[in-house]
């Protein structure tokens, strides 16, 4: 009596743990090329923390994949995918903050020139 | 054995309840930041405008949250999707920051090209304003504003004795005129060579013409066009002093550069 419904309980969790999650390849991918891509717009561990949790969450999927532990796989995968991807958002906003400001620059110099010869 | 499952049971049932326990709440704030946040960069318009497909992915990654958060058991689930959502939110502001920079520099530069064209008409002027300077300072120079127009006269001592050839010591006055004249690009001249009167009437004449053509050749050299410059030999003619001395000798042996109007009209020759 009380043994059956723990036996159907486990079936079904053990059913469930199957069926849940195949391996995430295409998010792999997806992760490894929005790492890729922040890198080339030279968004590194060192300066920029999204990156770190990117990088660290990536390989930490790569070893559920080798586990077969599929979903923590796809979890973190995703992660570290927006992780980078904010990553390299942060990179070209700062970036477009140090253009602005050298434009800045500029013109403050030109309106002093111009200052100066009138 | 049927107590002891039942205490197991209780216990595995307790432990289970304050895991959920302490994953519900954690998911619970999770949720509520990455709410807030989608709020904002809902409420943003820039943001709606420039990275509209980051905030419905926001959006949905929130929804996802919010449904699986009524489920037993899903708190790592919801965290999950509350940290897709939250890093979605700010991705777009993040991106949306990026583009309206974009936008203020491309202003910004606009600003900056009218600005760089005022400098240099300014600059223009000042070199404009240099040239009016610099032709008070010729007419200075040639002091005698006379009826042939505006006339410069170098003196014997920037040639030597019976020779043509222009002294370094001219230099100075050379490049004076030069400039004078790229400034002026309308102005011609007319150099005009002078000996005093000793010596043979020809050789006088030919030492005149070669002093003025070397002046001419000086001022072709350092770039003016040829076609803006006139060379006459007049010999011991025209003497500004008396010949009778060596002074007044040394004062007849010149060459003497008339200038043109700013038109280009230069005074009849002698």
């Amino acid at each position: 009596m009380s043994i059956r419904p723990l036996c159907a309980a486990l079936a079904v969790l053990a059913l469930a743990g199957c069926a849940a999650d195949p391996a995430p390849n295409e998010q792999m991918r997806l992760t490894a090329q929005a790492l890729e891509q922040a890198k080339a717009v030279g968004a590194s561990a060192d300066d920029v923390p999204e990156m770190k949790l990117a990088e660290e969450k990536y390989n930490r999927a790569k070893g559920s994949m080798a586990d077969q532990s599929f979903k923590n796989a796809r979890m973190r995968a995703e992660q570290a995918e927006l992780d980078a991807r904010l990553a390299e958002a942060k990179v070209l906003t700062l970036k477009s903050e140090e253009q602005l400001n050298v434009l800045n620059t500029r013109i403050a110099r030109l309106r002093k020139q111009l200052g100066d010869a009138q | 054995m049927n107590r002891g499952s039942k205490v197991i049971g209780c216990l595995i049932l307790t432990g289970c309840a304050s895991l959920y326990g302490c994953a519900g709440q954690h998911s619970e704030a999770a949720l509520q930041q990455a709410g807030a946040d989608f709020q904002k960069v809902k409420e943003d318009s820039n943001v709606l405008r420039i990275a509209p497909k980051d905030v419905i992915r926001a959006g949905e990654s929130l929804a996802r949250a919010d449904r699986l958060s009524t489920y037993w058991g899903s708190g790592s689930d919801v965290a999950h999707y509350a940290y897709l959502s939250q890093r979605y939110s700010e991705i777009a502001r993040q991106h949306t920051n990026q583009v309206l920079n974009e936008e203020r520099a491309a202003k910004l530069e606009l600003e900056r090209q009218r600005l760089q064209l005022a400098l240099r008409e300014s600059k223009l002027l000042s070199v404009q304003q240099q040239g009016k300077w610099l032709e008070e300072q010729i007419v200075a120079l040639a002091t005698t504003q006379t009826d042939r127009g505006l006339v410069m006269t170098l003196g014997d001592v920037l040639f030597d004795t019976g020779e043509a050839e222009l002294k370094n010591s001219a230099n100075r006055v050379v490049l004076k005129i030069v400039q004078f004249l790229q400034l002026n690009p309308k102005r011609v001249v007319r150099i005009e060579g002078y000996a005093d009167s000793t010596g043979g009437k020809q050789e006088n004449l030919k030492l005149s013409r070669d002093r003025a053509q070397s002046v001419a050749d000086v001022l072709m050299d350092l770039g003016i066009d040829d076609k803006r410059i006139q060379v006459e030999g007049y010999g011991d003619e025209y003497p500004v002093d008396a010949n009778a001395s060596e002074r007044g000798r040394a004062q007849n042996r010149r060459v003497e550069i008339v200038f043109s109007d700013e038109k280009g009209q230069l005074g009849a020759a002698r």
